[in-house]
This record gives structure tokens, sequence and C-alpha cells, in this order.
């Protein structure tokens, strides 16, 4: 589905909006996969929106910081991250980079917080690091 | 010769209870139902796909694939589905379908099983309230005491668990709740201690769930996964595991399910005399018998009767008055979300212990009004998505730290509201679009009364006080803007009355214009009260068929 650099960009870009603590990051919880799986069913429509999205976020980084967006550290992603949040680019966005995000942190965090059946939240660790415990 | 004394069309709450009582009293009895037969594992517990959460579809039916309908863009506040023309064309799990879902046992299998009573008011609330412009506010033809002794009924033979000594707010029970209330979670007691401490009267919710062992069946066993999934202990009452047994226990029940009916069959006459249906595979065939009852929920029974026009009724079975899909009601839930300083959740589901009906009637300057009750289990994803405070950060470490320390310590307080019926809410068929069966889809059009909106701001502020009392130190939420309502609490559409100019069905739920011809599910109401209305539609169903058989 992406190939090897949006893949790094996508994996930078989940790991920026759900980062790893001393709870896995979005990546290791399999957000990427729920996010493969789902571009590949229910949001197929939104592939290609993610693919131009990403590509911008490259060019984004590459104008501010002269890298691509998952060579930045992660202090760096967060700063430009919040800048693409309210419509601070300098690069030439093909797609309205703001409201995209938030669909994008949308998706992630469904990954992360719902049943590990949808591919994330592996082995139920999101729920264990906010306390929801499943009993019966 | 009939191939069966009775047909009922549908398998939720109002047809289970219609196949039961008539079965039980020796008619043969055909039960159909659109949906399939559902196991605890295939309802499953897909937290994006439940009826409680449905961002990708449903895990109780109907599918999200040749199901749709079509709704006038302005009826819903946000742009849902696609564009056709002027209209929108919805799946069923998008917003503004109006889904129920659609499986053996309907909306019952998935429920969280509230069981309330409407108040004596609630049966007339035209006389209580006066007109409303614009409205169609009525009062029913029946009364409270005409449907105490049913309610009374479902509680003992359906089993409804709750503490009849709190439901303050009605005429005093004959007969208590056949069970103990559920167990009261950590939260629910400091909502009652905050509903204490404002001088507000507050009750145990009743629940159609076992809390003891009742009816050869376990008690609930306390999980977190009730409203909007299965239950894994079979504890949770609903028509799957009461009522249609009941039927198919008798001997003279024959469910069928993944059939679709087509329309109503007629004589040369006029008269009622089976279904056409189309099966799984395509086919179609026809049943015939003497009686019908509809319990499809008020949106598709509305649409089977619009679908079934004949020569003697060219607008539609019982539709002489310009009457049925008019009148669509549902609940609108405002309430309010809050912070506490101290961890609210303890795991004890299903969550819903507490409620106040403080404010279903005699409020200044509002009609009616509806109760506010605590929640059941949030799972993750649907706090994320619906109860995260707006100003909390969304993403980054300070999201992910915010849900970690924050999770157990959010909590809600909601509750349904009496809607003020509208004749312009309203469901049509959309003889232009039909669904993967070839039938017309419903369409939708219309919005709520603009009373409704009122009276759900006035719970909104409401509900923000009772979180205030019971120690949030912050609360958040917006209240509703005005739209079309429905969803799974739908009722109103074949209101009942004495006259077929201004209703659909008589005070036994009988289509004016037949004989034979019976409704078993919301679209009765006339109003649908400031509460769940399942246990309304159990007791009027039970009435309604155990007159049937009386008049056999």
């Amino acid at each position: 589905m992406f190939e090897h650099t949006q893949m790094k960009c996508l994996h930078a870009l989940l790991d920026t909006i759900i980062p790893p603590d001393d709870y896995p990051g979005a990546v290791e919880a399999g957000v990427g996969d729920y996010l493969q799986r789902q571009l590949a069913g229910d949001l197929a429509e939104s592939l290609s929106s993610y693919e131009t999205w990403l590509a911008d976020l490259d060019a984004e980084a590459r104008a501010v910081n002269g890298t691509d967006f998952a060579d930045m550290t992660p202090r760096e992603r967060a700063e430009l991250l919040t800048r693409v949040e309210t419509g601070v680019v300098k690069a030439r966005w093909s797609i309205e980079p703001a409201a995209f995000f938030r669909e994008i942190v949308e998706h992630c965090a469904e990954g992360y917080y719902s049943d590990s059946g949808n591919g994330g939240n592996r082995g139920g660790i999101a729920w264990r690091m906010i306390g929801f415990e499943v009993t019966g | 010769m009939s191939d069966y004394d009775a047909i009922v069309v549908g398998s939720g709450a109002g047809g289970g209870v219609a196949a039961a009582v008539l079965a039980e009293a020796g008619k043969s009895v055909l039960l159909l139902e659109r949906g399939r037969n559902l196991s605890f594992e295939a309802v499953g517990r897909d937290h994006l796909r439940n009826q409680r959460m449905p961002v990708y579809g449903h895990n109780a039916g109907p599918d999200i694939d040749g199901n749709p309908r079509t709704i006038e863009a302005d009826s819903f506040p946000i742009l849902v589905g696609q564009a056709l023309g002027d209209l929108r064309l919805l799946r069923p799990h998008e917003p503004g379908y109006q889904n129920n879902a659609a499986c053996v046992g309907s909306g019952t299998r998935v429920y969280a099983g509230q069981a309330w009573r409407f108040m004596p008011q609630d049966f007339r609330m035209a006389s209580e309230y006066g007109l409303p412009k614009g409205s169609s506010l009525a009062d029913w033809p029946i009364t409270y005491e005409d449907m105490a002794p049913y309610y009374e009924k479902v509680e003992w033979e359906i089993g409804i668990c709750g503490d009849h000594r709190t439901m303050t707010h009605l005429p005093a029970y004959d007969r208590p709740y056949p069970m103990p209330a559920l167990p009261l979670p950590h939260k629910s007691g400091i909502h009652k201690r905050g509903l204490e401490s404002l001088g507000w009267q507050w009750l145990r919710v009743p629940r159609l769930i076992n809390s003891v062992p009742y009816n050869d069946r376990p008690g609930c066993i306390n999980c977190q996964h009730c409203v909007g999934y299965a239950c894994p202990a079979d504890a949770k009452n609903g028509s799957q595991n009461t009522t249609v047994p009941r039927a198919l226990r008798s001997g003279n029940c024959t469910l069928r399910a993944e059939v679709m009916v087509e329309r109503l069959d007629s004589s040369d006459g006029g008269r009622i005399t089976g279904v056409t249906v189309i099966d799984a595979a395509g086919e179609r065939q026809t049943y015939t018998a003497d009686v019908l009852v509809l319990s499809c929920g008020a949106v598709e029974t509305a649409r089977l009767l619009l679908n079934s026009a004949t020569r003697h009724e060219p607008t539609g079975i019982g539709n002489s008055g310009d009457q049925v899909g008019r009148n669509l009601q549902g609940h609108y839930y405002p309430g309010a979300a809050g912070l506490f300083p101290d961890v609210m959740f303890d795991g004890v589901g299903p969550g819903c212990s507490i409620a106040t009906c403080e404010f279903n009637h005699g409020n200044d300057g509002i009609i009616g009004g509806g109760f506010l009750g605590d929640e059941d289990i949030v799972t993750p994803i649907t706090l994320w998505k619906r109860f995260y405070p707006p100003d909390a950060p969304r993403w980054g470490i300070e999201a992910k730290r915010f849900m970690r320390d924050n999770f157990r310590r959010i909590n809600d307080v909601t509750g349904p509201v009496q809607e003020i019926p509208s004749p312009e809410a309203r469901v049509t068929v959309n003889p232009r679009v039909k669904d993967k069966y070839g039938i017309p889809v419903v369409h939708l059009s219309g919005k709520t009364h603009p009373e409704t909106v009122r009276s759900a701001r006035f719970m909104h502020e409401r509900a923000k006080e009772w979180l205030l009392a019971s120690g949030a130190t912050k609360v958040w939420g917006k209240p509703p803007p005005r739209y079309l309502s429905g969803g799974q609490h739908q009722a109103g559409t074949c209101r009942m009355g004495e006259d077929s100019a201004t209703s659909v069905v008589d005070p036994f739920c009988r289509v004016h214009s037949h004989d034979n011809l019976f409704i078993a599910d919301g679209s009765p109401h006339v109003t649908n009260g400031g509460f769940n209305p399942v246990e309304t539609i159990m007791a009027l169903a039970w009435r309604t068929a155990e007159n049937i058989v009386k008049r056999w």
C-alpha cells in the first residue's frame, strides 16, 4: 500500500501523535496495522488523501528543517505538527493540512484505544495503561 | 384456509411478545425477521462497529450495503451520507439513518435494557400542557391505569430488576420487581450523594437484566460490554432469550430469519390476506394468515404500510387520513460530562444505576422533560469520541498522559427527553431508490418540534448541575441543535387514537381500516415519554396480543 518512504513518514507521524513513554507508542501498539487494514477497507476512499498529505508533510519538513519528517527529532516533529495543526505552513500543500491532520489523529486514536481485534491496542496494552479492565 | 393463524413481522420487543402471547394461546404463528439469528460470538466486541458506536458499521444489522435510506439534507445538522440530487443517501451506520438493530431480537439483542414505565402524565400530554404551535401533541386514548397491569406482566414474565420503593414518581406498584436492583457501582454511589445534596429525587434504574438467576438463566456478571453488545452470561433479557423461545416452546410458532417482507397482500376486496417475502436466496414466497401483526419498528412498519398500497387504499394501508409515517419521534439525549478529582470507574457493569425523575414534568415553561441517569460503562474509544473535554490535548505525549490519568475520572450523566411530536417529522418512501431486495426505501424528512430542543437545553443545564453536585471540578458538553430524531427509540409513526382522520390505529393497536391488521412496536405511541420506551412497547404489545386472542 505505502512504499518505503511513505511508511517511514507515516510511522514517524503516528508515533508523534501517540509517542512511546513507559507504554508503547502508536506503532509498537499496532496502529500502523490498524490503519493499513482500514485503508484497504472502510477507509479506502481516504488512501489517496493519506498519500498526498504524507508527501506534503515531508515537503513541509524539508522546507522547515531540510530533512524528511521521519529524520527529525521527536521534539522537532511535534513542533512542526503544532504549526500544521494551526495551518501555519511553509510548503505548498495540495490538501488542507489542518483538517486532514485532525482526521489522522482520530484514526490513530481508533487504532490505539479500540479493541485489539481491529489491529491496534496490541495485547490490550492501551486499556492496561488507562485502566479499562475486561472481566467477563 | 390460511397457512397460519397469525403472521408477526419483526422479532424485536413488540414482535416477540406478540408471537409468544398468540402462540401460547394456541394460535399457529409465523414469526418473520429480516435479520440473522446472531450468536454471542457473531455480535462480537468490536468497539468501532456496534450499536453504541457505529463508526464503520453495526454488529447486529442491518448490513451497511444494500439497505440505504434517503433524508432531506436539512433534516440533519451535519452533512451526512452521499449526495443524491437534493437528498442525502445514507447507509445504516451513518448519522441520521434512524437505525435499529436487524437480527432475531432486534434492538433487545444489544440494548441496555433500561426498563421504564411511562408516567401517568406521559399518556395525557395535550391535557397537561395544551397544544404547542405546529405540534401534533395529543393524549393517548388509554391511560397509565390501562397499562399498569401489562407493565407488571412484563416485569415478572420477561424479567426486570429494580427497587419499586424508589420509583416515587409513579403511582404505587401492586407488586415489587421480581429481582433486586443490580449492585451499585462506585460512581453511582457518588452520583446518588450528588442528587441527595441537591434535594432531587433518586431511584435505582430498573433493567431488563437478571440481577440474580431468573427464568432458568443466570444473573448478571457485571461485565463492561452491556449496552451495544450481546450478554456473555445470557442474563440480559431480550426477545431472543425470553419471548421468542416461549413462542417456539409452545410448538405453535415457526421462526424464519433472514426473510424480508416486501408487501402486505390483499384480496380483491382490500382485506389483508398475508405477506409476500423475499428470502436470503432472493426467492419470493407468499404466506397467508387470518391476522397480521406488524412489529418492524416505527420506521420500517410505516414503510411496509406505505409500500403495500392497493386499489382500495392507493396511498398505503391505513393511510386514508395521511397519517402513516408522520410524528416520528425518538429521544434527544442531552447530558454533560465532568472531570472528577477521584477515580469514578470501578469496572462494575453495566453501570447506569442511579437516576432522577425530578424533571420529567412540572418544569416552568417547559413541555414535559425527561429523566437523567448516570451512564453505562463507556469504552475507551467512545470516551475519546464523545466525552473527551474539548480543551484537552488530542495528540502528543500530553494527550496520551491525559487519557492515562483521566479515563477513570471522566464521567457523564444523560437521559432521554420527551419529544414534542411534529407532523412534519416524517417517514415516507422513496420510489426512486431501492434496497437490495428491490423494495423502495425509507425517505426521512422534517425535524423535531422546537419545543423538544428547548426541553433538551433545559435538561443539559440540569445535567451540569448534577455533575458539579457530585464533585466534578469541570463540566462540558453542548446543548443539541434541532434535527430529525428517531433512532433506537423510534416511535409515533402510526399513532393510536379513536379517529381515523387523525390516527392510524385504534386503542387496541388495530389499523382503523382493517379488522385483522395490528401493530406491536413503538409506532402507536402518541408520545414517547421521557424514558426508554422498551417496557412500554412490550407492555402495549402484550395488551394488543391478549385482545387479539380475546376477540378471536
